[in-house]
């Protein structure tokens, strides 16, 4: 079977500078995959080439067999890669449901006469989207009493949960999530882990994360990839990855890894 | 200290506008320094005032009502009825708006309350022309009892001879009218209907009885009604693309100018083709939206500051363009050259430059005929059905996809991008469609006027309807056309019926103590200042309400980033409701 994503030998200069170089790496249909690295090691610039915020330099994004470089981010959306953002990005002054129903405007297709004229399609397809809003909106855990709430005034955790309900509204096949536990309490983590596995299971959807936070990632990850300053400098089951000399050198520096020889650092914990 | 400091605030607002008019009409006295600051510092007092709403709603409304009856009271005191119509009207919404109420009995009989005070303020108001304000414009007892008995409808018809007779009644009708209608205004509120048609025509009722109220008492209301009608459905037009899509776009006026000046193209024996104005006035709203298009295309990836500029600049070019496509060059204007060498189109006179084009053919319908210049009745329907069309679509934009898809550009251009969202299609048809109608409005108002000049679509058109948006609350339409209605109203009722009130007043003082009387010259100063009035009211508006007086809930919370919007109104409600709580 062809692996739904594939990145080959991306490469992704910013003037002089050097942000992604020569990374290949495949994402299987039906996987949970994170991608980790130190600060600054290329992270979200890989994830903007494959949404399409940026263009790769050098190098092929195959997704679905289909070559997406330079493709819009609204099309590349359109094409099934559905994405939440580090610092959340809702329509912060718009309900959220409307929000859900902003995620589904690439799969609606009622035009503009359709809509002056409030047609019987128009009407069955608005139906249809609201139905299907408040269904994504109880999929993540927010009842219908958040549907008509302002994003902004929703709990931090709540905002996270309608960025993934968002995510799911554009029916991507693909789903990006950056750092999707950033900023929440234990429990929060372990609540949104479990709606990362259900969104995977339930609904059949390939998942691609950034994860600061390695308990999460290494939790969670059925692959990893780990990038350091632009360069992958390992890939392989989490169990393999966190043991790798080159990924502890890279997170805590040589002298660490000299001296991590028994059963990893103290940040590789099991999850 | 809320209250105290709001106190502090609007009394401060009165006296700037009180000595503002002292400063610059010294001739016109007291008495006009105190109408213009009392008025402002009123309204703004009654409403942090800590009374309950029902008054507070009918006060406020009323005032308005009052002071159309001040100004046009001493030649029409028939204006009352419609004054005191509309007031009623905007009483019982407004007391809506600050006590909403689920049950419509109850509603009834708060809206009933609310305004039959401002129905009650309006009659007092014209208590007060017939007794003092008339008199001391040089209007004497006979003379006025002439114009109650022609502009009071009715009055004929029931045989009321007196003239006190005549008051009594009118007092009685104008209290009576504004009670019915804020009693059904807002019951219809707290109907949970949507659309809500009961609401729909209770405001439709008393908008489509003016012109019938206006000829049978001569009241001439509608020459000033039809442009406050049109600027009112630009700034709708407007409100699309800086409302809801968030794109600023102060050359507004060049779109209303395109609709204008097709309409006068292809509707006049200016140039030899004479269409009808039902087919042109749609030939007009493409070309403004392509027109729009246009504009859009280049400015796409421009943001907040940078797109404001060349719209601006864009909103000067258009007015020039049509000024040098008048055939020869004129002294003064602009020639279109390529090269040095002047191109081929100003040889053949398309627009008519400086004298533009005059006359335009009306709009013709079987049994009206032709639309008379002199009989605004079919004028004013017309536009009322071209403006219950502009709002019946534009609220179907705003709730679907589309709409969604501007808000979220609005809200964040990026995320919008990666929901899928095609920005340069959305930008696009965020100014085609707001453009569209002002192509409506420019097709209308070429036909209406019967002539056009390129001075009538200035860099002032479209900061007047920028204002309108502002006013009333950006991206929220009741609030824009309350917002029209004000600044319209201001423009072309109040400001220029009372400077030529102050100016009656000011000549009779004069004549009294024999001194020299003070003419038309302040009558103009006064009506030529307005943009500075418009000034000082947006920058009062900045400070102490920035979301408009009606807002959009999105903006509201937008704009307030520090207090917790919820909170803090529920407080002030408390306040207010409560005078111990005020201190």
């Amino acid at each position: 079977m062809a692996p739904l994503l594939q990145a080959r030998a991306i490469t992704k200069r910013f003037g002089g500078l050097t942000a992604v170089s020569d990374v290949s790496f495949e994402i299987e249909k039906g996987s949970i995959v994170g991608l980790i690295g130190p600060n600054g090691a290329g992270k979200t610039t890989f994830f903007n080439m494959i949404t399409g915020l940026y263009t790769p330099s050098d190098g092929d994004m195959i997704f679905d067999g289909k070559r997406i470089n330079g493709t819009k981010p609204s099309e590349v959306t359109k094409l099934g890669i559905g994405r939440t953002f580090q610092n959340i990005r809702l329509f912060a002054h718009m309900t959220a449901l409307e929000n859900v129903l902003v995620g589904q405007h690439c799969r609606m297709n009622t035009g503009l006469l359709g809509t002056l004229f409030r047609t019987a399609s128009m009407r069955a397809e608005e139906k249809a989207a609201r139905q299907k809003a408040f269904e994504l909106l109880e999929y993540v855990g927010l009842g219908r009493n958040s549907a008509d709430e302002m994003a902004k005034n929703l709990p931090y955790g709540d905002q996270r949960r309608l960025e993934v309900a968002r995510a799911l509204a554009t029916d991507p096949k693909l789903l990006l999530l950056d750092e999707p536990t950033a900023g929440m309490n234990p429990k929060e983590t372990d609540a949104l882990t479990a709606l990362i596995y259900r969104v995977r299971d339930e609904r059949e959807l390939t998942v691609l994360l950034i994860e600061h936070d390695m308990k999460v990632v290494m939790g969670i990850s059925e692959r990893v990839t780990v990038l350091d300053r632009g360069i992958k400098i390992s890939e392989g089951l989490p169990r393999e990855v966190q043991t790798d000399p080159k990924v502890v050198e890279a997170y805590l520096g040589t002298g660490h890894a000299a001296k991590g020889k028994g059963g990893g650092a103290p940040v590789f914990d099991k999850a | 200290m809320p209250n105290t400091q709001r106190y502090v605030k609007t009394g401060g607002i009165g006296f700037a506008v009180g000595a503002f008019f002292l400063w610059n009409y010294p001739n016109l006295g007291i008495g006009a320094a105190l109408l213009g600051g009392l008025v402002i510092a009123a309204l703004c007092l009654l409403y942090s005032a800590p009374l309950p709403d029902m008054i507070k709603a009918g006060l406020i409304a009323g005032m308005f009502g009052a002071v159309m009856t001040i100004v046009y009271g001493t030649d029409k005191p028939g204006v009352a009825i419609i004054a005191g119509m509309l007031s009623g009207l905007g009483a019982g919404l407004l007391v809506f708006q600050r006590s909403p109420q689920a049950n419509p009995k109850k509603a009834a009989i708060l809206g009933a309350e609310a305004g039959a005070i401002a129905g009650a303020w309006t009659a007092l108001a014209l208590l007060l022309t017939a007794f003092v304000i008339a008199p001391a414009a040089g209007v004497d007892a006979g003379e006025f009892a002439e114009h109650l008995s022609e502009t009071v409808i009715f009055a004929d018809a029931l045989g009321l001879g007196s003239d006190i007779l005549i008051l009594l009644f009118a007092f009685a009708f104008s209290t009576l009218s504004a009670a019915i209608l804020g009693a059904a205004a807002c019951a219809a509120r707290s109907l949970p209907l949507r659309p809500n048609i009961p609401l729909l025509a209770v405001i439709a009722l008393p908008v489509l009885l003016i012109p019938l109220i206006d000829r049978a008492g001569n009241l001439l209301l509608l020459d000033a009604l039809i442009p406050i009608y049109i600027f009112i459905l630009l700034a709708l037009g407007l409100n699309i693309v800086v409302g809801y899509a968030g794109l600023l776009d102060l050359g507004y006026a060049a779109f209303f100018a395109i609709g204008a000046y097709t309409t006068a193209m292809l509707s006049s024996p200016h140039l030899g083709i004479n269409l009808s104005f039902w087919l042109v006035i749609w030939v007009a709203a493409a070309v403004a939206a392509i027109a729009g298009l246009t504009l859009g295309a280049p400015t796409l990836p421009l943001r907040g500051d940078y797109l404001a500029i060349v719209t601006l600049g864009f909103g000067e070019i258009v007015p020039i363009l049509f000024r040098s496509l008048g055939g020869g060059p004129p002294s003064g204007t602009l020639t279109l050259r390529f090269f040095g060498m002047p191109i081929g189109i100003e040889q053949v006179d398309l627009t008519g430059g400086n004298k533009g084009i005059n006359p335009i053919s009306p709009p013709h319908l079987p049994f009206i005929g032709d639309f008379e210049p002199s009989n605004k009745i079919p004028w004013y329907y017309l536009l009322i059905v071209i403006m219950g069309l502009a709002i019946f679509f534009i609220n179907r934009l705003r709730d679907s996809r589309q709409g969604r898809a501007w808000m979220a550009m609005r809200e964040d251009e990026l995320a919008a991008d990666a929901m899928g969202i095609n920005v340069v299609r959305t930008k696009l048809l965020a100014f085609s469609m707001g453009a569209m109608f002002s192509g409506f409005g420019g097709a209308f108002y070429g036909a209406f006027i019967g002539a056009i000049f390129p001075s009538s679509f200035d860099f002032s058109v479209s900061i007047i309807l920028l204002c309108m948006v502002i006013l009333g609350g950006l991206g929220n339409m009741t609030g824009v056309i309350i917002g029209g209605l004000l600044i319209q109203g201001a423009d072309k009722m109040f400001i220029p019926k009372g400077a030529e009130l102050f100016r009656d007043i000011a000549n009779e003082r004069a004549s009294a103590t024999g001194s020299s009387t003070v003419g038309v010259s302040a009558l103009q100063d006064l009506t030529q200042q307005r943009l500075l009035l418009f000034g000082i009211v947006l920058v009062v508006m900045m400070l102490v309400r920035p979301e408009g007086l009606l807002p959009n809930e999105r903006r509201k919370a937008e704009l307030h980033p520090d207090d917790d919007t919820i909170n803090s109104n529920s407080v002030a409600a408390e306040a207010e409701s409560d005078p111990s709580l005020a201190a």
